[in-house]
């Protein structure tokens, strides 16, 4: 292949260019969907990966088995004395019992239902170290703080939470009871986190009389040269020891943060998988549009084609000058799809940001867009290989005669 | 007339076989693929709807407000519904019987397995045949709860495979909730849920006395109203009874009424979101699919630029000529739609096949309505014709003279 091959190839798209235009826009169309999905898939792969560095590979959670949200079905939890016996298993370095529940918070006179938690203020570090979160406008929460409560990102804008914005210093109701607003955590990237409360465990405890002492969610860490994943077999095996219950039976399991992140990217690139399997298939019909488009191509070039082997041209000249055409075509379809799903997926982006969902953040790593690129240019090329083999088998007396 | 163009255009189409296959693969391939996937949606969209739609449309369900996304009814509320709020609705004027269920996650153990299901109770005296008829229950094997049936229960359809505990229980059996046993005494039938599939229904009574669940946080309030024309009017009076017992403002409620045909709306709408960005993603085959059409059509027009200018000379008008190539392209659209119908309820159907033997879930459903084949061979056509309205516009618009001389 040389550059004059690349230049004839050009100039025949140029001369057929309603035709080359249409072409292009077919493969251009399913490169810009697979394009904008793989850029989102990435850019959640990269929020987890990041949550797992700042969390620390060195987390643990204990969860009741039950049903519905996390850490809300009361009828399974950890008891306090499960927890003071899993922070004596060997290995075990720090370790916080959290409460969690619904609560119907009331401001300025407009009712939601949230979920509120209680944590002991002596771990509140490790609880923001855990879910990678820190208080941007305030102060956290102290163990005196009786009345005060300290609030997710959204509650910080208007119309997010409530239609008000809420500002330290601000009283809300959790279920009747009035609790002065002293600090804002900063953003998560989903409503749900992002409209968390959070209460000391004392008045947590102060709030849910019933709830004392029985955790929906504990987190821990591993000491440096302990493993996590052989800390949560182990906890796991003492627990149940300790709870009375035999294996296989547990009302309780164990999982370390990154076990837990992985099955959630997992599910995502399923989902992700799915969709841009789906959007192959508009590539399978913009392969087979390349293909019809060579082959008019090479009806309409056969004289031509003749012309160029009387002179000398070889066979393999005749198939490198096609499929460099068909190939062409998918390059820069490929390259326009690219943008094209960049501008897409931006948009997109922002209009998940503006909705809460900031974790789907499209990421555009060097390798997508090459990525991209090679790929279309291979299908392009791959499509115009059966055209060309033709045109390059055709016989030059034959092909100088046809009309 | 139209018959000549047709058969004038099919003659057209076979002298250019390749081009024409290769124009109406790329179609049937985008049909097929947008049969196949609203096929698998709806089934899906179907499977998920028989959870609730065996509720009658004169069943009212009172909750407290909480997060309601995830978990059994009462389970993420605030402040629970007290148990006396039952009688007092039922006295509500059009209220046939209002009644407490308590609806519970617990431990089920059977063959030395253990699972977390869910615990519902069944009201009992009066209220027990309003129920059964409410929920449509009927024993598929032994009988229904009675009452004075403590430690007895009735289990979902479900359990009688052996996937749930490695082995069916049978009338008999003894199950361990929460670590107590129960007998069961009957299978409920069939319902397509997968809440009542695998629901274990104890008596109220053995759910408080035996289970100790806390008789005063009911999770859901059943009301059966006498006459369903007035469901609207028994609806705000409930309200109003629950605002004054509850003591809170209007449009400040911490509890709902819902209807089960309400909550079938909510549902309806966030599916159909999220099957349309997938029908989005695969319309996309089809418009690419088009364009392969307009293609073909744009070449063939230049090919036989000398054909029309013949039929031209000969005294053919524009129209003509457009309707020849309109006929053409619609005719690709037409047989890629069909082939493309076939492909994608084969494929859709297979899957839901293999979704069943391989995987034994009934959620992996196809449901191909005639509407949707109708649409598909309907929309095929049309987007032979819209892809061929340029083409065919260009070529009727040629000059004879032109394109006489045009030819090589």
């Amino acid at each position: 292949m040389n550059i004059y091959e690349i230049k004839y190839a050009f100039q025949n798209l140029r001369k057929r260019k309603l035709r080359s235009g249409l072409t292009i826009l077919s493969i251009l169309i399913g490169i810009t969907a697979i394009f904008a999905l793989l850029s989102f898939g990435i850019g959640i792969q990269r929020y987890v990966d990041t949550l797992a560095d700042e969390a620390g590979r060195d987390k643990l959670f204990i969860q009741g088995k039950g049903i519905g949200a996390p850490g809300t079905d009361e009828n399974f939890f950890l008891a306090k004395e499960d927890v003071d016996f899993v922070s004596k298993i060997k290995g075990v370095n720090e370790i916080l019992g959290m409460y969690f529940k619904v609560v119907e918070v009331k401001f300025n006179d407009q009712k939601r239902f949230l979920f509120v938690s209680g944590t002991d203020t002596s771990k509140i570090g490790f609880m923001e170290e855990s879910f990678s979160i820190k208080v941007i406008k305030g102060r956290k929460l102290k163990e005196v703080d009786s009345d005060k409560v300290a609030l997710g990102y959204n509650f910080q804008f208007p119309d997010k939470v409530f239609r008000k914005t809420v500002r330290l210093g601000d009283k809300i109701e959790l279920n009747g009871n009035r609790y002065e607003a002293v600090g804002f955590y900063e953003e998560v990237g989903n409503p749900q986190d992002d409209t968390n409360l959070y209460l000391t465990d004392k008045s947590f405890e102060a709030l849910f009389p019933d709830s004392k002492d029985k955790f929906g969610f504990v987190i821990l860490s591993s000491q440096k040269e302990v493993k996590p994943s052989e800390l949560a077999e182990r906890i796991e095996e003492k627990l149940r020891k300790f709870k009375n219950e035999e294996k296989g039976k547990e009302t309780f399991f164990v999982q370390t943060f990154e076990d837990a992140l992985a099955t959630f990217t997992t599910i995502i690139n399923v989902i992700n998988g799915m969709l841009v399997l789906i959007a192959l298939v508009s590539l399978v019909v913009a392969f087979v549009n390349i293909m019809n488009t060579m082959y008019t191509s090479i009806i309409e070039r056969t004289k031509e084609i003749g012309v160029m082997k009387a002179i000398g041209a070889k066979n393999s000249d005749i198939l490198i000058i096609f499929v460099v055409e068909a190939g062409l075509i998918g390059l820069i379809g490929g390259l326009l799809g690219v943008l094209l799903g960049y501008i897409i997926s931006s948009i997109g982006g922002n209009i998940a940001a503006a909705s809460g969902f900031a974790l789907l953040k499209p990421a555009y790593p060097l390798f997508l867009i090459v990525g991209c690129l090679i790929f279309s240019f291979l299908v392009g090329a791959a499509a115009g290989y059966l055209p060309a083999r033709r045109a390059s088998k055709l016989k030059p007396v034959d092909a100088l005669r046809y009309e | 007339m139209l018959k000549d163009y047709a058969i004038f255009s099919l003659k057209n189409l076979r002298n250019r076989k390749l081009r024409s296959w290769l124009t109406m693969i790329g179609i049937f391939i985008g049909i097929a693929a947008v049969i196949s996937l609203i096929g698998l949606g709806e089934g899906l969209r179907l499977a998920i709807m028989s959870q609730f739609g065996f509720l009658g449309p004169d069943v009212l369900g009172v909750q407290a407000s909480g997060i309601a996304f995830a978990g059994p009814p009462g389970s993420m509320v605030a402040t629970p519904l007290s148990d006396e709020l039952a009688g007092k609705i039922e006295k509500i004027n059009g209220v046939e019987a209002a009644f407490n269920r308590y609806i519970e996650s617990s431990t089920l153990e059977f063959n030395n397995k253990q699972d977390i299901g869910i615990a519902g109770s069944a009201p009992e005296g009066e209220n027990r045949k309003i129920f059964e008829r409410m929920l449509n229950l009927r024993a598929d094997e032994g009988r229904l709860l009675k009452d004075g049936d403590t430690k007895k229960a009735v289990v979902g359809n479900d359990f009688k495979k052996e996937d749930a505990f490695g082995k069916g229980i049978k009338i008999g059996d003894k199950i361990l909730v929460n670590d107590i046993f129960f007998e069961v005494v009957g299978i409920l039938e069939k319902k397509g849920s997968f809440i009542f599939d695998r629901i274990v229904m104890i008596n109220e009574k053995s759910m408080i006395d035996v289970l100790g669940i806390d008789k005063k946080k009911v999770d859901v309030v059943a009301v059966k109203v006498k006459d369903q024309n007035r469901i609207v009017q028994v609806k705000e009076d409930i309200e109003k009874l629950m605002r004054r017992e509850r003591n809170v403002e209007k449009g400040e409620e911490d509890f709902q009424v819902e209807s089960p045909q309400q909550t079938l709306e909510t549902l309806n709408s966030t599916l159909f979101a999220v099957t349309l960005f997938v029908y989005i993603i695969a319309g996309i085959s089809i418009a690419v699919g088009g364009i392969g059409i307009m293609n073909t059509m744009y070449t063939s027009v230049l090919e036989r630029t000398k054909e029309i200018g013949i039929m031209k000379s000969i005294g053919a008008r524009n129209s003509a000529i457009f309707t020849i190539f309109f006929v053409e392209s619609g005719l690709l659209g037409t047989v890629g739609g069909i082939i493309g119908i076939a492909l994608g309820m084969s494929f859709a159907y297979g899957i839901s096949f293999a979704g069943r033997y391989l995987l034994g879930s009934e959620i992996i459903q196809a449901s191909v309505s005639p509407f949707l084949i109708i649409g598909a061979l309907i929309f095929s056509f049309g987007l032979g014709t819209l892809f061929g309205v340029l083409p065919a516009y260009r070529a009727s618009k040629l000059n004879p003279v032109d394109s006489l001389r045009s030819a090589k």
